[in-house]
């Protein structure tokens, strides 16, 4: 036993010399070209492998040694004397070992730290590209891209990410977007934010430009959602993307269920609001926006899960909102002056534990019950007092989608939408829709959507079909808000 | 004074129990190979919880916010490293809101400390696919690369509970023990089958292979999570042919069509093999896992 101990440890000595030379090597060769590291990368392996071998020979001889001595002693040694047993299989040169393993970490870690992949920020560029024809002309759909064929390069957007220090990460989102109506190429900051990692209590904060947390689908970028355009209901309430400048504050509540708490506070809600909100001369805390949202999950087996959220928005004080209201008689008008916004949303998906990647299924719906305020418009001099006009209605999607195999999946998308200004204004889509997911960076999406528009709006029924092909380079993470 | 009585009370009681909740070292292991090697570390001292039920893939565990509350009151997350759960880990945990188990912090026990990676990238482009960017992450189904996890789970443990650091290394002992004693096991059963070719869904056998000898003779998809073209396919199989090639892998959580069909061309015979403990039935530890697929290949070697 004491020559195979003697053995191993020159045998050891010798690892550890070369190793510290490896270490000094493979710093310098970094700097200098790949060739190199790669040829020690060959040769560390090389060791590591033998090391490895070496060392499970050892093991099993001292292993089959110990057994001798535990038969000869006739007491079990490993289960009644653990300072003994321990020293038994490490006793061999404890320090040295040590020494040893940290060298050899060093050295990998050193390696790993040098990939590409380790680039600071993460950088990633995605682009949205829509064709289309749609059967009515651009004023009887009320929309801003043409009737007929169309091209239209909808974004390219660049996010880049990074931890800003041990306490916040941020990331920015620029996005190129070509202008519906003009096709003008317009360059935007859609998000800009910070969000700390590291405070107590269970609390994540996050401030700058961002996407407020309402709903399911208002704070998921168009290139993610599962249809190519974003649900009827959530562009007119909320305005696109639920874009803001504030604060949002999101709380994980400390039981074993998941429930998620948020409550946010900012300037403007909505990505095409048109305006900030009162932005005036002196602003009161009620001239903001408010808005929260509480969700929470259940698995109902192993592969079926059950989604379910509600939440709120609220704008006290809307007037330089823009938002007007025409009176029947053609001359009256209200001005906004309160927007309130309430949503359900559930998703029930079967998600099977074993073949995910090939086969899965969604159903998931938001309703949204909007309730606009309106004052009788100042410059009409007649007195007023209180509300003069107040809407409410509702809007919803719902869906489904089907994937069967890693690169197909296919889906149905109803609309139904009551106007924000006028709850008799209905509109209802279905859109059928066929996705092929090239890899999950490149996808091709086929849609067809029948649009119906009531009389009421002046507007036509359409039938509109799409091509959309999206895609991603460089990083893009698997965030939790797409899940 | 009856404020302060009350208070002290109160916080005795708060403390009390945070003690009976510190009693055990609270684990959350990605995949199910971990959770058992930790299990057999920390024994009765352990709670391990896996985010995995065996039966996934080790890249597409689904991502729950069921997990996030486990992940949340956790005092370790163990899991593989090298990327291999880039897909479901990094949103999980920053979900978790628990600033012990994030990246760098001593909560985080990447199991790939110290082990050299096989099949390190040129480049991360991804005209190569979804490439493991840090090498191929596969290397618990190497039983001596295991090791290397059992260890760095233990010293994982004994820096979260340093009163418990005996327990924890004379388990360890008696498990690299146990592993050692199985390794020779299958290093003979295999011995006669030195140099036999094998092909497989998903690359993950190389390390597997390179411990026992075998050659891993390639993929069946045509790059890490891109599904095979029919030209792929069919350049596979007449090379296989050529080669002698006698055995297709096929791991259970990717579509038997396709393996089905090469075996069926080539001649060769198919095996369902885990890929973690659990991915069949009767394969609830990793040793019975290492002993299903060591079995299942010396099986089909021997028709
Ligand atoms: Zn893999």
């Amino acid at each position: 036993m004491c020559a195979g101990v003697e053995k191993l440890k020159m045998k050891l000595k010798k690892i550890l010399g070369v190793s510290s030379a490896l270490c000094l090597c493979a710093t310098v060769a970094q700097a200098q070209e790949t060739n190199a590291v790669e040829q020690l990368q060959q040769q560390l392996r090389q060791m590591q492998a033998n090391f490895e071998k070496r060392e499970a020979e050892d093991r099993q001889q001292i292993e089959a040694l110990r057994k001798q001595v535990e038969l000869l002693a006739q007491k079990p040694a490993a289960v009644t004397n653990p300072v003994v047993a321990a020293e038994a299989t490490n006793s061999v040169s404890p320090g040295l070992f040590k020494e040893l393993s940290d060298k050899v970490d060093n050295v990998v870690e050193a390696q790993k730290k040098s990939l590409p992949g380790e680039f600071n920020p993460a950088i990633g560029l995605v682009g949205d590209f829509l064709s289309s024809y749609h059967s009515q002309s651009a004023d009887k759909m009320g929309s801003a891209r043409p009737g007929g064929f169309d091209f239209w390069a909808r974004s390219v957007e660049l996010m880049a990410s990074a931890s800003v220090d041990p306490f916040a990460k941020g990331w920015v989102v620029a996005n190129a977007s070509a202008d519906a109506a003009t096709g003008e190429s317009t360059f935007g900051i859609e998000e800009a934010a910070l969000q700390t990692t590291s405070l107590p209590g269970n609390l994540t904060l996050t401030a700058g430009r961002f996407f407020g947390e309402f709903g399911r689908l208002a704070y998921i970028h168009d290139h993610e959602l599962p249809f190519v355009n974003r649900p009827l209901a959530l562009d007119n309430y909320i305005g696109g993307e639920s874009r803001t400048d504030g604060g949002q504050l999101n709380w994980l509540v400390p039981v074993d269920h998941y429930i998620s708490v948020t409550a946010g506070v900012g300037d403007q809600f909505g990505g095409d609001s048109p305006n900030p909100n009162n932005p005036g001369n002196f602003r009161a805390f009620y001239g903001l926006n408010f808005w929260g949202r509480a969700s929470t999950f259940f698995n109902l087996t192993d592969n079926w899960q059950l989604e379910a959220g509600v939440s709120g928005m609220w704008n006290p004080k809307t007037q330089d909102r823009g938002g007007l209201l025409l009176q029947p008689n053609g001359v009256t008008t209200f001005t906004e002056k309160e927007r309130r916004l309430a949503g359900v949303d559930w998703k029930i998906s079967y998600v099977p534990l074993r073949e995910n990647q090939f086969n899965s299924f969604t159903w998931g719906t938001e309703v949204l019950f909007s309730d606009n305020r309106f004052f009788i418009n100042p410059d009409v001099t007649i007195p007023s007092t209180g509300y003069e006009g107040s809407v409410g209605s509702l809007g919803l999607y719902s869906y489904v989608n089907y994937k069967w195999s890693r690169q197909w999946s296919a889906g149905f998308l109803f609309d139904y939408l009551q106007s924000a200004q006028n709850h008799d204004d209905e509109t209802l889509a279905y859109s059928p829709f066929l996705t092929y997911a090239w890899t999950h960076w490149n996808q091709l999406r086929l849609q067809y959507t029948h649009t119906d528009r009531s009389a009421v709006s002046g507007l036509k029924p359409d039938d509109a079909i799409y091509l959309q092909w999206s895609w991603i380079i460089g990083a893009h993470a698997h965030g939790w808000t797409q899940r | 004074m009856k404020m302060k009585l009350f208070l002290a009370a109160l916080i005795a009681a708060l403390l009390g129990t945070t003690q009976v909740n510190a009693a055990k070292v609270r684990v959350v292991a990605t995949l199910t190979d971990l959770a058992d090697l930790t299990r057999n570390v920390g024994g009765e001292f352990v709670e391990v919880r896996s985010l995995a039920t065996g039966i996934e893939d080790t890249h597409g565990v689904p991502m729950k916010p069921s997990f996030v509350p486990l992940l949340n009151r956790a005092d370790l997350v163990v899991l593989v490293g090298f990327d291999c759960e880039h897909a479901f880990l990094p949103a999980l945990l920053e979900a978790s809101k628990n600033p012990k188990l994030q990246p760098g912090k001593p909560g985080y026990v990447d199991c790939s400390k110290g082990i050299s990676p096989l099949e390190v990238p040129k480049s991360t482009d991804h005209s190569e696919g979804d490439v493991h960017p840090f090498g191929n992450p596969h290397y618990m189904l190497d039983p001596v690369l295991a090791k290397t996890a059992v260890r760095n789970i233990c010293d994982a443990l004994v820096a979260v509970a340093p009163e418990h650091e005996a327990d924890f290394v004379k388990n360890r002992d008696v498990y690299l023990a146990k592993l050692d004693a199985k390794f020779v096991e299958w290093q003979a059963a295999l011995a006669p089958f030195k140099g036999t070719k094998f092909v497989s869904y998903h690359g993950h056998w190389h390390y597997f292979a390179q411990r026992f000898g075998l050659v891993y003779y390639g993929t069946i998809e045509l790059k890490p999570g891109v599904d095979p073209t029919a030209r792929h396919i069919e350049g596979l199989v007449s090379s296989m042919k050529a080669d002698h090639v006698p055995i297709v892998v096929r791991e259970p959580q990717f579509p038997e069509k396709v393996p089905a069909l090469i075996a069926k061309q080539t001649g060769a015979t198919l095996i369902k093999l885990p890929i973690m403990p659990g991915g069949v039935p009767d394969t609830e530890t990793y040793i019975a896992e290492m002993d299903y697929i060591v079995h299942s290949f010396v099986s089909a070697l021997q028709k």
